[in-house]
């Protein structure tokens, strides 16, 4: 066995052994109320139990990175699929430094999910090693990217306790406008991460299922010199077409559900690279996420963080509110060391100037000032608990679509980065 | 709640306009503060900041708006807004050249893509509203940090040990117990456990201020000042000189000027290299995945005749550097970054043979460049005149022959040759050196009768040489950029002491048998309040961290 396919196998590894803490969270938070048990002392051994699962599982993803590293001969963060399973370990380590500091164990209820869903999504991506194109054959690579997404990873754990502490706290009896507000909100959160769940069950699904669609598409591009070139290219797709590329022709679609053509086509201002394909992916992710949404609702007859609800009952919200607080802070200079000086740094060597309004730069700009206008509100305006909390959410969101959806929507340098 | 009357405080201590508590012992001053029951408000220990003068002029007022924090984030958030705004179609400045905005937008986008330029979104980081906003945070920076820094200076600067009741009971953190036993030797126990955590304990008597962390403090105004060095860089790209942003395309082997500098450079060759496939996972086989780009570059300094279109400058050689794209040529301020290439291989000259086709005979070869040819050749018999010659030859609409570029793309020359059996004066000869274009343009009817005489051919590949392919360089040049640096490190400097140290109180005095406790911080109450107990628990008072806690808003 290579060191390369131990790599994969132990990750596989790490991903169940993430699980089984995640459901061992779960136990000792609802087992308090089983009966012919001492609930403080059922929480504490179970919770420990579980913190030992997620630290091995922890020591599992970091045995991951250094084989595939060592295998593969440079720094497994050079492509997607490298980059988020690096995300995932590095969120894994930020709740490991907050669990210590803190002690609150359930916390892990929280931080574990995201952490499987960023690993299964990492799963939906190219595995392979790739060898990096000249632009990335830079020390500043590692350097930016593990920095970077180490901030990002506090401010995951941040999120996790910030929607933890919105779960906690919103009154779901409350029929005022204002708390149905509340409620209303916190659904549409957890809809969302339905969503990206739907994305990881409709890729592999359909990929299981060996799903196949080709098209040749004519792209129009001007070269960096001002000359117009026109490119035939065949576009893969993975999942039915809705939405086919823009200005292409179908070759070959395998027919799903009687439907053996796009009933769509992707508009010319998506214009990232495989916008069609992209598109086609996200509105798949919806329609499936939301299917899910509807299969749960239908089993627990009232809304997902109604019945979470009562099992955060007895957690202190204060503790919930400064863990997420000081995730962040944690994290602010981190990001601000990786995400900006450090990227400040590289562009600066590859491109020659530091800044240059790229859209990926802009938005790692404006995730920095979001969290900046956060701690300001926090240490200045005296805002905390809720109004904190859901700051945290939507900072998150600022996060991911900085890592994700620029790559998607938005053409720039970094767009090869590779997002599928 | 800025009652210009009475700041005297009953401890006899006189406070500046504005004060909430007093300077001296702590006990709130204003009405509204003394009346409530809520945990007092810390920020700057209750100083009067400038901003908060009684009858404000119009520079008050100027001073007061940019000195709110509340105006700051305002700023901060139409900042990141407006940013987001300029990410949602390619700023105009990604284009290189042939770009027309006013049609370019609507064209690709249709009417969003109007609507965005009309707005002047194609254009958002260089609008004046963008720079406005840049301007007033900085301002805002400025403002805020000398409007804080001053007072907190003071307030920290002179702290009395023994505060008043009321501020200890009104800290967020606070405990309040009776003791037995000696007053002066618990204090002393109590200021010995606080020293094992790293406090600085100064004892009063009976009252105790421990202290930890002061320089945390300083953090965020540090982080200021590095932040409005890094935006005066940005801004500082503006000032002529001081930044330089062009193309310069090197063919293998040209010598070319650097517009706006006094260098030259040379390409010695562009190569780029792929993977092999048994380098590259089965997915990216045959891809062509590109493993290296570099050119071989020498730059040059030039010492006079500088764009001289008759003479030739005088050069000197002043670095060597392989150019690849994380490592790009540096010389003092000016960078050569490797940005583009092509490789459409260019001829640079031929060396063909002179054909008597009637005797069979031939001469030569001689040298002819593309670019530079000489003027006259004598080969063999033949002796040639260069007439004219044409770069990139072609015919226009009223069939003349034109030149469409200075690229050799389709090089024509007409030479005027006198020999064996040709006119005394000469006769006109064209010559194509290129095989296509010879046919393109039909050489042998252009040169008529005379094509049976005589014929200019290249004799193989060997005397034809070329240049494989064009560099594009990205000449750069940004003086601001240390500033930056400096900028970037103070900053992050700034921002690690103010986050990763909490500044930490303990007040404590002991009156008869009460104990009377208050502990205040920053950031990180969860610290705090273990700290505090943890002393606590050192002088037999056992206690949960969390029960010392007296609510308030906790940043």
């Amino acid at each position: 066995m290579s060191l390369l396919d131990f790599s994969s196998s132990i990750f596989i590894v790490a991903f169940f052994l993430y699980c089984f803490a995640f459901i061992f969270y779960c136990i000792a938070v609802s087992g308090k109320k089983w009966s012919n048990r001492d609930p403080k002392v059922h929480e504490a051994r179970w919770s420990k139990i579980a913190f030992i699962t997620s630290s091995s599982g922890l020591i599992a993803h970091i045995v991951f990175f250094v084989t595939r590293w060592i295998g593969g001969g440079q720094a497994p963060v050079s492509n997607m699929y490298e980059f988020i399973t690096f995300l995932g370990m590095a969120i894994m380590v930020a709740y490991t430094i907050i669990h210590f500091i803190y002690r609150k164990p359930l916390l892990g209820m929280f931080a574990l999910p995201l952490t499987i869903i960023i690993v299964a999504y990492a799963s939906v991506f190219p595995q392979e090693v790739q060898p990096l194109i000249p632009a990335l054959q830079s020390i500043w690579l590692k350097i930016h990217v593990t920095m970077a997404a180490t901030g990002e990873a506090f401010f995951a754990v941040g999120f996790a306790a910030g929607l933890m502490y919105l779960l906690r706290v919103v009154d779901f009896k409350d029929s005022s406008k204002k708390g149905r507000k509340a409620q209303r909100w916190v659904e549409f959160t957890l809809i969302c991460i339905l969503i990206i769940c739907g994305f990881i069950v409709a890729s592999f699904g359909f990929k299981g299922a060996g799903y196949i669609a080709q098209f040749e598409q004519e792209t129009v591009a001007v070269s960096g010199v001002g000359e117009i070139q026109t490119k035939v290219a065949t576009v893969e797709y993975t999942m039915p077409p809705i939405f086919k590329p823009f200005n292409s022709t179908a070759q070959y679609i395998t027919p799903f559900l009687g439907i053996d053509n796009a009933l769509l086509e992707t508009p010319s201002w998506f214009d990232g690279v495989n916008a069609g394909r992209k598109l086609n992916t996200v509105v798949w992710s919806i329609i499936v996420g939301l299917l899910m949404y509807a299969i749960i609702r239908l089993i627990i007859r009232k809304p997902i963080a109604a019945a979470i609800h009562p099992m955060l009952d007895g957690i202190d919200p204060d503790d919930l509110d400064e863990i997420s607080y000081r995730a962040i802070a944690i994290g602010f200079p981190i990001f601000t060391l990786g995400g900006l000086i450090f990227a400040m740094i590289w562009a600066e060597i590859a491109w020659g100037r530091f800044w240059a309004w790229d859209p990926k730069e802009v938005w790692a700009l404006i995730t920095w000032l979001f969290y900046s206008a956060y701690l300001h509100f926090r240490l200045s305006r005296g805002w905390h608990g809720r109004p904190s909390a859901w700051l945290a959410v939507i900072g998150f969101v600022i996060v991911l679509f900085t890592l994700v959806g620029v790559n998607l929507l938005i053409a720039g340098m970094h767009s090869y980065a590779g997002v599928d | 709640m800025l009652l210009p009357e009475n700041t005297k405080c009953e401890c006899g201590h006189q406070n500046a306009v504005g004060t909430v508590l007093c300077e001296t012992c702590g006990k709130p001053i204003v009405k509204e503060i003394i009346e409530s029951s809520e945990p007092l408000e810390m920020r700057y220990d209750g100083v009067a900041r400038r901003s908060q003068k009684a009858n404000p002029d119009l520079l008050d007022k100027i001073w007061n708006f940019f000195s709110s924090v509340k105006i700051a984030i305002y700023l901060i958030i139409a900042t990141f807004v407006g940013a987001m705004f300029g990410t949602i179609f390619p700023q105009a400045n990604t284009f290189i050249n042939n770009f027309e905005p006013s049609i370019y937008y609507e064209e690709t986008y249709g009417t969003p893509g109007k609507i965005y330029y009309l707005l002047g979104l194609h254009n958002t980081y260089n609008s004046w509203w963008f720079i406005t906003l840049l301007v007033m945070i900085g301002t805002s920076l400025v403002i805020c940090s000398i409007d804080r820094v001053l007072p907190l200076y003071r307030a920290l600067n002179k702290q009395q040990i023994r505060k008043h009741h009321s501020f200890l009971t009104r800290q967020k953190v606070t405990y309040t117990t009776t003791i037995e036993g000696n007053a002066q030797q618990w204090v002393q126990n109590y200021g010995q456990a606080l020293r094992k955590k790293g406090y600085k304990v100064h004892i009063d008597d009976t009252a105790l201020l421990a202290e930890k962390n002061r320089f945390s403090r300083w953090g965020p105004y540090i982080n200021h000042i590095g932040l409005i060095l890094v935006l005066l860089a940005l801004l500082a790209r503006g000032i002529p000189g001081w930044n330089l942003d062009g193309y310069v395309k090197v063919v293998d082997g040209d010598t070319v000027p650097i517009s706006g500098t006094n260098y030259y450079v040379k390409s010695e060759g562009f190569k780029m290299e792929l993977y092999d496939n048994g380098e590259l996972p089965e997915s990216l086989q045959n891809t062509g995945r590109v493993k290296n780009f570099e050119t071989n570059a020498i730059l040059y300094a030039c010492e006079s005749n500088c764009n001289d279109d008759y003479e030739q400058p005088q050069l000197t050689e002043v670095l060597r550097h392989t150019i690849l794209i994380n490592d790009p040529l540096r010389y003092e301020d000016l960078k050569l970054h490797q940005f583009d290439y092509d490789l459409t291989p260019r001829i640079n000259a031929v060396s063909p043979m002179i054909i008597n086709k009637e005797t069979g005979e031939s001469f030569g070869p001689f040298d002819l460049s593309m670019v530079d040819p000489d003027l006259s050749y004598e080969v063999g018999p033949y002796r040639m005149k260069l007439i004219d010659k044409y770069m990139d030859f072609s015919i226009n609409s009223d069939g003349e022959p034109i030149t469409l570029s200075r690229e050799p793309n389709a090089p024509a020359f007409i030479f005027n040759i006198q020999g064996p059996n040709l006119k005394e004066t000469g006769e006109v000869f064209m010559y194509f050196p290129l095989q296509k274009d010879k046919v393109r343009f039909s050489q042998n009817t252009i040169n008529r009768e005379l094509t049976d005489k005589i014929d200019i051919k290249v004799d193989g590949m060997e005397n034809v040489s070329f240049s494989e392919a064009t560099t594009f360089l990205n000449v750069r040049m940004d003086k601001a950029v240390k500033y930056l640096w400096i900028g970037a490190i103070i900053s992050m400097f700034g921002l690690l002491l103010g986050t990763y140290w909490q500044h930490r109180r303990i007040w404590l005095r002991i009156d008869d048998d009460t104990l009377t406790l208050g502990a205040h911080t920053t950031k990180n109450w969860y610290g705090m309040r273990a700290e505090t107990s943890y002393a606590l628990g050192k002088v037999g008072i056992e206690l949960e961290p969390k029960s010392l806690d007296n609510g308030g808003n906790k940043g």
